[in-house]
């Protein structure tokens, strides 16, 4: 199932910029998630985020924003495949 | 059928609270005591040394502290894509920080206004980012100078 999301914020500059819009696809237990892969996922306290996959080890992933004051990974730890909920697909 | 959700790519953190008016309060104070200073009857006694150690005293923690506001504004809030809307705020920022210093080394009412009036250009760029109106008016107390203020 396809999501649209528009982004707030500039952690992800210049690959995302705050205000653009992102067509994501659900991800399930056999999705498959790559570095580099850009995804969406839910934190308590934190709300919907969108990062990017720094680092895949087994069923930690590891996500990082852009920008090195980004809140991300670095601050929660890594993510595990159920919290991730869509995989971006393209931006526009 | 598609669904359109808001999704943060947040920094630092979120909804962090970033004001410039410290540092505008900052500069009006280093104006005012350049006035206090000029102002002072020039006299050898111990009190009039008194004042004048603590206006000397209050005029560089001030003028600090302004340089640190915008700092941390300038390097934590500003981002790459306010420069591209606001390319002139780093010429404004390193006045800041030139103009910072300089008030601090002279006791000059012309320097402190320059660096009151690059602040209040600070002021109104940080508010146009926010999305914020803005005014300008006269702070209401001394030394009664033009300030930029956000219409809330």
């Amino acid at each position: 199932m396809l999501h649209f999301f528009r982004i707030s914020g500039n952690s992800l500059y210049p690959l995302y910029k705050d205000g653009q819009r992102v067509v994501c696809r659900k991800v399930f237990q056999n999705t498959k998630i790559k570095v580099n892969d850009t995804i969406v996922f839910e934190k308590e306290n934190y709300g919907i985020m969108i990062k990017q996959v720094i680092s895949v080890d087994q069923n930690n992933y590891f996500v990082e924003g852009t920008d090195p004051m980004s809140i991300d990974s670095r601050n929660f730890g890594s993510l595990k495949l159920d919290e991730i909920k869509y995989k971006v697909l393209f931006k526009f | 059928m598609f669904n359109l959700k808001e999704v943060k790519a947040h920094c630092d953190v979120p909804c962090g609270i970033y004001d410039p008016s410290a540092a505008q309060i900052a500069a009006l104070s280093v104006i005012r005591m350049v006035d206090l200073m000029e102002a002072a009857q020039k006299d050898d006694d111990l009190a009039y040394h008194n004042s004048m150690a603590r206006y000397v005293a209050v005029k560089e923690t001030e003028a600090i502290k302004c340089k640190e506001e915008i700092r941390i504004i300038w390097g934590d809030f500003i981002k790459p894509p306010h420069l591209e809307g606001y390319p002139e705020i780093h010429t404004i920022v390193h006045n800041i920080m030139m103009l910072g210093g300089a008030v601090k080394q002279h006791v000059s009412r012309e320097k402190a206004m320059e660096l009151l009036a690059e602040v209040n250009k600070f002021a109104e760029i940080f508010w146009k980012i926010k999305g914020v109106e803005t005014k300008v008016a006269q702070s209401p107390y001394a030394p009664n100078e033009d300030v930029v203020y956000p219409v809330l």
